[in-house]
């Protein structure tokens, strides 16, 4: 009877695990890719009133899927702990915002660049500081593991303080604990202008200067080519067929 | 002829028995040798990360320290005053303290978290530290609420009745008479209470205080070494509470030994 068991169980393992070996086809016969987001980071990805994912960099994945012949399955994951996903297998990519970097491609690898970012810099609307090093001694806010949150750690004399959100950064901005809060362009946009309140007293005071231009890609476990193939083929035809122009005008307006 | 002065023995009463297992051989031991020498090993044999995860983390171990021991102190104060309150027959006060039990009993602590630090802040600012302080303590406060009440309430009846007979007044019977002897049945619980809020210390983490989990989750975002850094916390965390756990059942046993 024991030994039946131990087999039962052992069958259904190997069940389990050869299902998660390769790629999975849907009932057209198109493969699915199965993407992770932190839907945290309104315009890119955020969750809207209907509990539906949305976002910039959503329908431009479900675009170059389109055009790729291909299907995406979006999963909100929280940002913390996203890339650890990625290495287990939980996923086949990120679709993020995420910063292509030296530092991350040593574990990972990304598919061609979709969008160029810069930081931004949130602070109130009384506040006349033109460069990170004039919040000397002051507390500057990001969300953890971020660029933007890099960029504050690296300057000399500021207290970084790390956040499970961004959102959760900008209300302790807008609830004066922090100088200032530190976030890709678009995101520093959505909050500072879109949310009423927050538009009252808040600002987007100045760009980071960086040295080298940052570009969003998607990231890709490392040596997993097939899935990266399988995406820049997409969003090359995307960018081709004109979707790409028509989302990024949804989100950001004609310019 | 005069009397020789009577000598007298001086003594500090019973003199403290030997615990039963003082052996090296116990659970405790086993533990805190086995975490030290796991973190040495893999220090020694792999700087590259433990090293620098070691390196990263100790203000955050400072911060989990800080508030744990404010938290402990803060429960305490709130944990007697709501036992007390809980049996008082004046219905007012039994009814706040009660109130005050159910209420934060029925909250997470990690929304009670959010609540006073994001809700609250809209309203008054406080800092981030005394706010992961106060939402420790209003928590703990409830649940050790509970314990002083039964720790109480187990005292004989007849110890409050031959106080009060005595000509004690009701405070001199609760603090002199029943509160020493309810500490006996209350430490033990009180103990393990400690333990639980030294591991929920690193629920302030979401709250942006810069504690033990919040440092290695900062060093994990940056390299990508998850499994490296959390195996780092674990045995940290763990350290802490064998030392905690040890300050504990070191006190009980000084408490425990006159009462056989």
């Amino acid at each position: 009877m024991f030994k039946k068991i131990i087999m039962i169980l052992m069958l259904t393992m190997l069940v389990g695990f050869s299902a998660e070996a390769g790629m999975q086809v849907n009932s057209d016969g198109k493969p699915v890719v199965s993407v992770a987001s932190d839907c945290t980071w309104p315009p890119m990805e955020f969750i809207n009133k209907d509990k539906q994912i949305v976002g910039f960099s959503v329908d431009l994945m479900k675009a170059a899927a389109e055009a790729g012949g291909y299907v995406v399955e979006i999963k909100n994951v929280a940002w913390d702990g996203i890339f650890a996903g990625l290495a287990s297998g939980k996923y086949d990519c990120i679709c993020s915002s995420v910063t292509i970097n030296d530092q991350r491609k040593k574990g990972m690898d990304f598919s061609d660049p979709y969008f160029e970012v810069q930081q931004s810099v949130v602070t109130n609307k009384d506040s006349n500081a033109k460069t990170l090093a004039d919040f000397k001694g002051k507390k500057l806010g990001a969300q953890i593991g971020t660029t933007g949150y890099f960029a504050v750690k690296k300057t000399d004399g500021v207290v970084a303080k790390s956040y499970d959100e961004v959102g959760l950064a900008m209300e302790d901005l807008y609830n004066g604990r922090i100088s200032a809060v530190v976030c890709d362009d678009p995101i520093a946009a959505d909050f500072a202008l879109q949310q009423e309140e927050y538009a009252k007293r808040l600002k987007i005071a100045f760009v980071v200067k960086s040295a080298t231009p940052e570009y969003l890609g998607v990231a890709v476990k490392k040596g997993n080519k097939e899935v990266v193939d399988l995406i820049n083929k997409g969003l090359a035809a995307a960018v081709k067929n004109g979707s790409y122009d028509k989302i990024k005008a949804k989100w950001f307006g004609s310019n | 002829m005069k009397d020789k002065p009577v000598k007298i023995e001086v003594t500090d009463g019973a003199s403290i028995p030997d615990s039963k297992d003082k052996g090296l051989l116990n659970a405790w031991w086993v533990s805190f040798l086995g975490a030290i020498s796991i973190i040495i090993y893999l220090v020694v044999t792999k700087p590259d990360p433990y090293k620098e995860i070691l390196l990263f983390v100790p203000d955050g171990i400072l911060v989990t320290f800080q508030v744990t021991i404010f938290s402990i102190i803060g429960a305490l104060v709130i944990g007697l005053f709501t036992g007390l309150g809980r049996i008082s027959k004046n219905k007012i006060i039994n009814l706040i303290a009660s109130t005050y039990v159910e209420v934060v009993r029925g909250i997470p602590l990690l929304v009670q978290l959010f609540y006073i630090y994001f809700a609250l802040g809209r309203v008054v600012q406080v800092p981030d530290m005394i706010a992961a302080v106060i939402a420790m303590s209003v928590c703990y406060g409830a649940y050790m609420g509970e314990v002083f009440r039964a720790g109480i309430e187990s005292v004989d009846s007849g110890q409050t009745e031959a106080a009060r007979s005595l000509g004690f007044d009701k405070n001199q019977t609760m603090f002199l008479v029943i509160l020493p002897q309810a500490l006996r049945t209350i430490l033990p619980p009180v103990g393990n209470e400690f333990i639980a809020l030294l591991k929920d210390s690193s629920l302030v983490s979401i709250i942006a205080v810069a504690d033990i989990l919040r440092r290695g989750r900062e060093f994990a975002a940056e390299s990508f070494q998850y499994f490296e850094t959390y195996t780092m916390i674990a045995l940290l965390y763990l350290l802490i509470t064998l030392i905690l756990s040890k300050g504990v059942s070191h006190m009980e046993e000084r408490l425990t030994h006159y009462d056989r």
